[in-house]
C-alpha cells in the first residue's frame, strides 16, 4: 500500500456524524438568532411607536418642559425622548441632549449617537401645531435580550454533544464489531492456511469481501498446491536418473574382468548423465516461464525459425536415419517473443525426432492462412492413443513402454507457451505419414 | 538367489539388474505392475524389488492385492518417493523395507539378504550344518575350518539347500531358485553340482530322497 494511512473507518464514521450533527444545531442556532431578532425588533418598535404616539398626545396638550415620568426613569439609560413643537425643543428627557437625536425622515431609523452607542429610533410628525417627536431605545438592549434567547438554546446543545458523541463512538463500535472479529479470525491462521474464511455471521455488507478474499484464498491454495506437486514430481523424476548413474557407475566398478559389461555400464552412465541434463533444462525453462508470463510479442517470421530449429536437429535426426522435411514457402509472420517461439517449435520437433522410431519421415509444415498461422508437425511413428492425447501435458506423464528417456516435461513446456502465444494445438493422426500430427494454429499478427 | 526387479525405467532397471547379478542374485525384470504382481505371486523368488510409479499396475497396489493374496514373499519398495507419510503407508501396505532412490548397490543387497534372512527365520548371515559352514554375504564357505572354493551354481546350489535346511527340494525348485530367465537348464545340471559339493564337502551333507529332490539336515549324526 501506497500514500499516507487512512484514518480509522470508525474515527471516519464518528467524525462525519459529529460534524454533521454540530453543523445542523450551528444552522438552527442561526435560523433563531435571525428569527428571535426578528420578533424582537418587530416587538420593540411596535412599543416605541407607542410611546411616541402618547408623547405626541401629550404635546398637544401644551405642556412644555422637561419632565420626568417616574416610571421611564428605570430606563433612563435605556430609553430617551424629544419633542419639538414648531420647529423649537419642547419636552426632552435627560439623556436625550439638545440636538434631534435624527435628522431622518418619519418611521423607524438606526443611528449611532453622540455617546457612541447605537440606537434605535421612531420620528413622529403632526401639523397645526406642528409637533415631532422623536424616542429612542439603546440597541444594546435588544441585543442582551437575543443573547438571552440563544443562550437558553445553546447551552442545552453544547452539554448534549459530547454526551451525543459518546453515544455514537458506543454504536460505531457496536456496529463495526464484525470487522473486528473478521480481521481477529484472519490473525489467528496458520500463515499458510488457505482454507476458506467462514461465511457464518457475517453482516450482509462484509459477505462479497469475504467471498472474494475466499476466491483469491482458492486460487493461491489451487497455486500453493501445484507447486507442491511439481517439486514432488520433479524430486522423483530427478531421483530416477540419479540412481541409474550411481548405479551403472558401481556396476562398472564392480565388473572386474567383464570389459563389455564396464563398457556398457560407463556408456549408460553417461547417457544417464544426459537425460538429467535434458531434465534439469526442461524444468528450468518451466520454472521460467512460470516466473515471467509477461513476454513482448513482435512479429517473427515462423518459417524462419522453424529452418533453424531444423537445422540443429537434423544431426540428431540423421543420426537415427530419420527424413526430416520442412514445407514452408515464403515467410509467416506471426505475433510472439522470437526466444519463446524458438523454444515451442523445437519442443515440438524435438519431440517428433525423439519419439519417432529409426528410418521414420518427419514432416514440418507452415502456412499462412487468411488470419491464421498454421504450423504442423507430423511423423511416421506410432502415433499416440486417444487416452494418451488426454493425459498429454501432464507434468512427468510418459507413453508406456517407451525407450527413450523423457519426463513428459516438455509437454507441458508446450502447453504453457502456446498459453502464452494465444495459440491453439490440435493433436491427431497424421493423415499422410500415419504417427502422430500436432497442428498449431496461431491468431493473425 | 533369485529376485524380481520391478522398475519402469530402462536405464536403472538395467543397472539394478547389472549390480544385482555382480552381487551374486539371480535377477529376473519385469516392467509393469501387472508382470511385477504375476511373477511375484509365482513364489520362486527369495524377494521382491519393487517400483512405486510402475506403468499398468501402482506399485502399492500390487503390495496389498499380494498381501490380500497371502503372499509373504519378502518385497522391498524402492522409490524416489521419499516423504514419512510414503514410507508409512509403504510399510504399513506390507513392504518389508523401504528404500529411496538412489541407493548403493552394497547397501541394497545387504538389505536383500536381510530381508531373506529374516523371512526364513535366522538370525545372521551364517549357515550351518555340521562341518559347513557359509557365509552368504561374503558367498564363502568353508569345511571343517577350511575355505573351499565353490563356483557361482554350486554356491547357489549350496545356499538354496542350507537356507531351506530340513525341508526337500525337487530339481525344479532348485532350478527355479538358481537361474534367472533366459538359461537353458540341461536336465542332468543340478545332480552335476550336486556330485561336485559331495566332492568338495563330504558325502553326508546332501542328502537325494529318492523320486522327490534334495536336503540338507539341520544337524548331521555326529561323523
Amino acid at each position: 500500500m501506497s500514500g499516507p494511512r487512512q484514518a480509522s473507518l470508525q474515527s471516519r464514521l464518528l467524525l462525519l456524524v459529529l460534524g454533521f450533527a454540530t453543523a445542523v444545531s450551528l444552522g438552527a442556532a442561526v435560523i433563531t438568532w435571525r428569527d428571535a431578532q426578528h420578533e424582537i425588533d418587530e416587538l420593540l418598535d411596535g412599543h416605541l411607536g407607542q410611546a411616541a404616539a402618547l408623547l405626541m398626545v401629550h404635546a398637544k396638550g401644551d405642556y412644555d418642559d422637561v419632565f420626568d415620568i417616574p416610571v421611564l426613569q428605570k430606563f433612563a439609560s435605556q430609553v430617551a425622548f424629544q419633542v419639538y413643537v414648531d420647529g423649537q425643543l419642547s419636552t426632552r428627557s435627560s439623556n436625550a441632549g439638545t440636538q434631534p437625536m435624527v435628522t431622518a425622515q418619519d418611521g423607524f431609523s438606526t443611528v449611532r449617537r453622540e455617546d457612541g452607542d447605537l440606537w434605535r429610533v421612531v420620528v413622529m410628525r403632526e401639523m397645526k401645531p406642528e409637533v415631532t417627536v422623536l424616542v429612542a431605545e439603546k440597541i444594546e438592549s435588544r441585543q442582551s435580550i437575543l443573547w438571552a434567547v440563544m443562550r437558553s438554546l445553546l447551552q442545552p446543545l453544547l452539554l448534549a454533544l459530547p454526551l451525543f458523541g459518546l453515544a455514537l463512538w458506543w454504536s460505531v463500535r457496536k456496529g463495526l464489531a464484525p470487522i473486528r472479529a473478521l480481521r481477529g479470525a484472519l490473525e489467528q491462521r496458520a500463515p499458510h492456511a488457505t482454507e476458506p474464511v467462514s461465511l457464518q455471521g457475517m453482516p450482509r455488507e462484509l459477505e462479497p469481501l469475504v467471498q472474494t478474499l475466499n476466491g483469491l484464498l482458492a486460487r493461491i491454495h489451487r497455486m500453493v498446491e501445484g507447486e507442491r506437486r511439481f517439486t514432488a514430481d520433479a524430486a522423483h523424476e530427478l531421483r530416477t536418473p540419479i540412481a541409474a548413474i550411481r548405479m551403472q557407475a558401481q556396476v562398472a566398478l564392480g565388473a572386474g574382468d567383464d570389459e563389455a559389461e564396464r563398457t556398457h555400464a560407463l556408456r549408460t552412465t553417461l547417457a544417464g548423465c544426459d537425460r538429467a541434463t535434458r531434465l534439469v533444462d526442461q524444468l528450468l525453462t518451466l520454472a521460467r516461464l512460470e516466473a515471467a508470463p509477461a513476454t513482448q510479442a513482435r512479429p517473427v517470421d515462423l518459417s524462419a525459425v522453424v529452418r533453424r530449429v531444423a537445422a540443429e536437429l537434423t544431426h540428431t535426426a540423421l543420426a537415427r536415419g530419420q527424413e526430416l522435411v520442412l514445407l514452408a514457402d515464403g515467410p509467416c509472420m506471426v505475433a510472439a517473443d522470437e526466444l519463446l517461439l524458438g523454444v515451442l517449435v523445437r519442443n515440438l520437433m524435438d519431440n517428433a525426432v525423439r519419439y519417432s522410431p529409426e528410418g521414420a519421415r518427419i514432416q514440418v509444415l507452415v502456412r499462412a492462412e487468411p488470419g491464421v498461422a498454421v504450423l504442423q508437425v507430423e511423423d511416421s511413428g506410432a502415433g499416440m492413443t486417444e487416452e494418451a492425447i488426454t493425459h498429454l501435458g501432464e507434468r512427468f506423464f510418459r507413453v508406456l513402454g517407451n525407450e527413450q528417456p523423457g519426463s513428459g516435461l516438455g509437454w507441458s513446456i508446450v502447453r504453457r507457451l502456446l498459453s502464452v502465444f494465444g495459440a491453439q494445438a490440435q493433436i491427431g493422426r497424421s493423415a499422410d505419414l500415419g504417427g502422430l500430427s500436432v497442428t498449431v494454429r496461431w491468431p493473425g499478427p | 538367489m533369485r529376485i524380481l526387479l520391478a522398475e519402469d525405467d530402462a536405464m536403472l532397471g538395467d543397472g539394478l539388474r547389472a549390480g544385482l547379478r555382480q552381487a551374486g542374485f539371480q535377477v529376473d525384470w519385469v516392467r509393469d505392475g501387472v508382470a511385477a504382481e504375476r511373477e511375484l505371486a509365482s513364489g520362486v523368488y527369495a524377494a521382491g524389488v519393487l517400483d512405486l510409479g510402475l506403468p499398468l499396475k501402482d506399485g502399492l497396489d500390487v503390495l496389498k492385492d499380494l498381501r490380500a493374496r497371502k503372499i509373504a514373499t519378502p518385497i522391498l519398495v524402492l522409490t524416489a518417493r521419499d516423504a514419512v507419510p510414503d514410507r508409512v503407508v509403504g510399510l504399513d501396505t506390507g513392504a518389508d523395507d523401504y528404500v529411496v532412490k538412489p541407493v548403493d548397490l552394497l547397501e541394497l543387497s545387504a538389505r536383500l539378504r536381510s530381508l531373506v534372512r529374516r523371512s526364513l527365520g535366522q538370525v545372521h548371515d551364517t549357515l550351518c550344518s555340521g562341518a559347513v559352514v557359509m557365509d552368504a554375504a561374503a558367498r564363502s564357505v568353508t569345511y571343517k575350518g577350511e575355505a573351499v572354493t565353490l563356483s557361482t551354481r554350486e554356491f547357489d546350489l549350496l545356499h538354496a539347500l542350507m537356507r531351506n535346511v530340513g525341508r526337500v527340494l525337487s530339481r525344479e525348485q532348485l532350478e527355479q531358485q538358481m537361474y534367472s530367465w533366459g538359461y537353458e537348464v540341461e536336465s542332468n545340471t543340478i545332480e552335476v553340482h550336486i556330485h561336485h559339493l559331495r566332492k568338495k564337502l563330504g558325502t553326508d551333507l546332501i542328502h537325494t530322497v529318492r523320486g522327490v529332490g534334495y536336503t540338507v539336515q539341520r544337524e548331521l549324526p555326529a561323523a
